[in-house]
């Protein structure tokens, strides 16, 4: 009896020491500098890519090892806080616009003007976008902004003029109108009525803005701003736009990659996955209603505040956003655009097609605009999402929805 | 209808009468009745075959259409053109061997120890009578009744201070000590009669000897449940995982095939997505069918004559 | 268990139950007390959290999404327990029966249970789609014109329960297979010596010594369904009026932990949450004394 009990305690024990020995494999020795660098663009299509510019950066700097970790976008900023929290930030991450500013205002980036050589040659907008309070808290990395596509065949089809840089919104719905006609199931257009969409076309308006100057009173539901909404809207109402039961579940980008959809607006990121419609397509500068606006994506890339080796991080940070390594492996793959004001760097990217009007790209830089950004910005965005949709769906009028958004955000910003 | 004098080395002569009440003994040959009685049982059994299988032939038929012929909206079940491209873009994608090692070796582990704890806690709850028992058991179920969200973040502190980030000891020591089993094993108990213990005790035997040579064994269709549901929640955990290992030498597989699902700003790949989903699948597959025959052999061996 | 007494007794519960009670403590316990800390403070995690007492608790009782979320919960219970339950052990005393073939029919239930609802959600969604998903296509068949299942919030929340049925239902039946199995076989000899008929065994005999069973199923399921999260995550088509207000207690939490970054607050309303399963747990804890049969000391 004993000995059936010893043998229960050794494979209790066996089963414990199975366990401590996985344990023993983690004891690290730190040697040198090592970096942890965090980053969400980079998985799981450029990897390769970023190993390259890794290695370009070790070969110039031998003391220093960078370790990368990768996130989707999707669980990265919980991944990233979870990681703040526990006081063991990576030393060097990724940031988007949006989320730059609450990191900057929780102490959480390290101030890198005096730790860059100062000539990297950004663009201003860019520069400035990733300042707080006249510290340079982050470096812009890329950029990236949305343009109207379309589908050059459906234009052909319906035998209309291609969109020319003087388009406006209502030369757009004529084509639209023209275009829906040639079937039931072909769409005009798709603009989806959403908050990125809602800033934009507020400054395409020009005299509709969320908030007042000092950021103390919403003015979402002045005139100009009901109007811009009623314009979304109107798409849809007028069935040049598929609604999302119309789609029913299909994206709408793979709607215009089946060939269905005459114009879309989306983002410069798609060019990759277009390459395999087999229909020709192209893209213009978006069109107007009073003045042009396009959005300015940017990531940056941030030193921790809490870093034990900031000079080799913020080394590490300027040569991943401004070397010519990094633009020019960027460029030739197709990961994002780099934020350099350098034409030689882009010379081959625009000669790629399709699309073949790939200078739309740099038109679209000269009428920037960034989202409106406050600390509950989830909730923001939430919000006007929520009540966007109900006047999609008929439950609210422009003028209803936008009124509880200005008491809803004016709540948000006390 | 208890049993006394019953011997310790139960003999194995399987009991013929089946426990279920909807067979019967074959006192009624061959009628209609029974004969409708055949065929409407068969029927069910395809009926519900179907209703569970289908979506995954679909799922699997999915998988094995090239990337253009997704968006197709027919539903035809057996793809034409057949490709193999979602698998070997997974293949490249992810390293599958290493994530699929990483995934069984933290599932094993796991479920021996959580199986294993689980089995003593319960035994301790429901064979022995102590001060403060229904107390610490109530603290056992309060556990499952907090949302797991919440408390990633303390957990994940935790596991930070002690150097376990991106190691093995972070994916399983946390998750051995769940209430779940314990539960599942003490109500599994609570059902057997206590007589061939009380024996055992009369026979000098000590608590130990008892709960491995007659207590466990008698259990032993509930720990083959509890193997399956801790197997599979090892196998699907995502949340914690996602946290502490995001190295691909320790990254577990439904972490990496999340990864592949892209942003908001690319065109997922479904037949991708659906080849790594079937892949997730067949492991716990089986462990199911494994744990299955343990379960019909536990029925066997579990017949007593006085 | 009844001849030791003293301190041999209390070394032996010690041997079996603290590996186990000393783990949970540290990993389980001790977090879920931190969690009650920062309930009481407002948190965006990026900086110290800071003191607001009962702060968070007066925020949640007062918002209307709290308790349209609640209530919310509280209906996809009402329709998915019961069915969960009955539908669980009818399946069961079926794969119990000795036909051959039963095994490919316990395996064919359990497929769904071992996917993940990622997957699941993506399959059932195509199924549900209003226009060309299988669901529609078949009730057209027999002239009824489909709702719109995943658009609509009521709608969709019929939907989430008709999926989780078919996702849960095997590993319902397995629990009570694991308990059926359990019952000594004696009994039922027993009773057919004595001459009983199918019913009577079931109603005497496997009815009876199922509650263990039955309770911990019944308290599983009503633990896990206040804190169902997936399938309200995963299947309301995006932006659609569904997926606006089909909210239960535990997306509010994730929302509130991981977009707004309002720890605090999302730490306060799993307290909120757990405080009622609590009161349902200890209800039903108190009650099964009453209906169920146990051969425990």
């Amino acid at each position: 009896m004993s000995y059936r009990f010893a043998k229960r305690i050794a494979l209790l024990g066996g089963a414990l020491a199975l366990l401590s020995a996985s344990f023993i494999g983690t004891i690290v020795a730190q040697e040198e500098t090592t970096l942890r660098y965090f980053t969400f663009s980079a998985a799981p299509d450029y990897l390769e890519e970023l190993d390259t510019i890794i290695a370009g950066f070790e070969e110039e700097n031998p003391s220093v090892t960078i370790e990368v970790e990768t996130a989707p976008f999707a669980d990265y900023f919980t991944l990233l806080q979870a990681d703040v929290v526990s006081g063991d930030a990576p030393d060097v991450f990724e940031l988007n616009y949006e989320n730059f500013v609450a990191y900057a205002a929780n102490d959480t980036l390290l101030n890198i003007d005096d730790l860059v050589t100062g000539d990297a040659p950004y663009y201003p907008r860019a520069v400035e976008a990733f300042q707080y309070q006249g510290e340079q808290l982050a470096l812009p990395a890329t950029f990236s902004t949305v343009l109207l596509y379309y589908n050059a065949d459906l234009f052909d089809q319906a035998d209309i003029e291609y969109p020319t840089i003087e388009w406006t919104w209502e030369d757009a719905r004529a084509a639209a109108e023209a275009i829906r006609a040639l079937g039931d199931d072909v769409y005009g257009l798709y603009s989806p009525v959403q908050f990125y969409e809602f800033y934009k076309k507020a400054a395409q308006n020009g005299d509709c803005a969320f908030f007042n100057a000092e950021m103390t009173e919403s003015t979402i539901n002045s005139p100009a701003c009901v109007e811009t909404v009623e314009l979304m809207v109107s798409f849809l109402n007028e069935g040049l736009m598929p609604t999302a039961a119309d789609l029913s579940g299909v994206s709408d980008s793979e709607l215009f990659l089946s060939g269905n959809l005459g114009m879309l607006v989306t983002g410069i990121w798609m060019f990759g996955a277009f390459e395999e419609a087999t229909f020709n397509w192209d893209i213009q500068i978006e069109p107007a209603i009073n003045q042009h606006a396009h959005h300015f994506f940017a990531n940056g890339v941030a030193v921790s505040a809490t870093t034990d080796a900031p000079e080799a991080a913020a080394a590490w940070a300027e040569y991943l956003t401004a070397s010519e390594t990094a633009a020019t492996v960027r460029v030739e793959a197709g990961w994002e655009l780099p934020a350099l004001d350098q034409p030689e760097y882009f010379a081959d990217y625009l000669a790629i097609t399709p699309p073949a009007n790939r200078a739309a790209v740099f038109m679209a830089l000269e009428s920037p605009v960034t989202p409106p950004v406050i600390e509950r910005q989830t909730e923001m965005q939430d919000t006007i999402g929520a009540l966007l949709t109900q006047v999609v769906d008929g439950e609210l009028t422009a003028q209803e929805a936008l009124d509880q958004a200005k008491t809803e955000l004016d709540a948000l910003i006390q | 209808m208890r049993e006394s004098n019953v011997a310790l080395n139960a003999s194995t002569k399987p009991s013929v009468t089946s426990p279920s009440p909807t067979t019967d003994s074959n006192r009624h040959s061959l009628s209609l009745g029974a004969l409708a009685r055949g065929l409407l049982i068969y029927a069910a059994m395809a009926l519900i075959i179907v209703v569970m299988v289908l979506p995954f032939l679909w799922m699997l038929s999915t998988s094995l259409k090239p990337q253009a012929y997704i968006l197709d909206t027919t539903p035809d079940l057996i793809p034409n053109p057949l490709s193999l491209e979602s698998y070997t873009q997974l293949r490249e994608r992810i390293d599958l061997a290493r994530v699929f090692f990483n995934s069984t070796f933290v599932a094993v582990v796991g479920t021996i120890g959580q199986v294993i704890l689980s089995a003593m806690a319960g035994f301790a709850f429901a064979r022995m009578s102590w001060h403060g028992r229904n107390v610490v058991f109530t603290l056992y179920l309060a556990t499952l009744m907090i949302p797991a969200v919440v408390l990633i973040i303390p957990q994940f502190i935790l596991v930070k201070s002690l150097g376990w980030v991106n190691t093995y000891p972070a994916l399983i020591v946390p998750g051995l000590f769940s209430a779940f089993g314990t539960f599942l094993l003490r109500q599994a108990l609570l059902t057997l009669p206590i007589d061939f213990e009380e024996a055992a005790l009369i026979d000098g035997a000590n608590p130990f000897t008892i709960f491995w040579r007659i207590t466990l064994p008698l259990v032993q269709p509930a720990i083959a449940t509890l193997v399956i549901f801790s197997f599979m929640g090892w196998w699907n955990a995502y949340l914690f995982p996602l946290f502490v290992a995001r190295q691909e030498s320790v990254m577990t597989l439904p972490v990496a095939l999340a990864a592949l699902q892209g942003g908001p700003r690319a065109l997922t790949e479904w037949n991708m997505v659906m080849a790594g989903g079937i892949l997730a699948i067949l492991p716990i597959l089986l462990v199911y069918l494994l744990a299955q025959r343990w379960f019909v052999a536990g029925v066997v061996s579990s017949g007593i004559k006085g | 268990m009844a001849s030791l007494r003293g301190v041999n007794k209390y070394l032996w519960v010690g041997v079996f139950l603290l590996p186990s009670l000393v783990g949970l403590i540290v990993f389980t316990i001790l977090p879920i007390v931190s969690s009650l800390w920062y309930s009481l403070h407002d948190w965006n995690l990026l900086s110290a959290p800071e003191w607001i007492g009962t702060g968070n608790y007066i925020e949640l009782l007062n918002d209307p999404s709290f308790w349209t979320a609640l209530r919310t919960t509280v209906l996809i219970i009402g329709l998915y327990l019961p069915l969960a339950f009955v539908m669980g052990l009818g399946l069961a005393l079926f794969l119990n029966a000795r036909v051959r073939g039963m095994v490919w029919v316990r395996t064919a239930t359990f497929l769904p249970v071992v996917a993940s609802w990622v997957v699941v959600s993506l399959i059932w969604k195509w199924l549900f789609n209003p226009q060309y998903g299988l669901i529609n296509i078949a009730l057209g068949a027999v002239g009824i014109e489909g709702p719109a299942w995943l658009f609509q919030p009521e709608s969709a929340i019929v939907a989430m329960v008709i999926t989780s049925l078919w996702k849960d239902v095997g590993y319902v039946a397995l629990i009570y297979l694991g308990g059926l199995q359990t019952i000594s076989p004696t009994y039922y000899e027993a009773a057919q010596i004595d001459g009983a008929n199918r019913w009577q065994l079931l109603r005497r005999i496997t009815l009876p010594l199922l509650t263990p069973t039955m309770f911990f199923i019944v308290i599983t399921l009503l633990i896990n369904y206040f804190q169902v999260f997936e399938q309200i995550y995963l299947m309301p088509m995006r932006d659609s009026a569904a997926d606006r207000r089909v909210e239960v207690i535990v997306t509010e939490v994730v929302k509130n932990a991981f977009s707004y970054n309002r720890m605090g607050y999302a730490s306060a309303l799993s307290w909120v949450l757990f405080a009622i399963i609590f009161a349902i747990t200890f209800l039903q804890l108190r009650l099964q004394k009453r209906w169920v049969y146990d051969e425990g000391v």
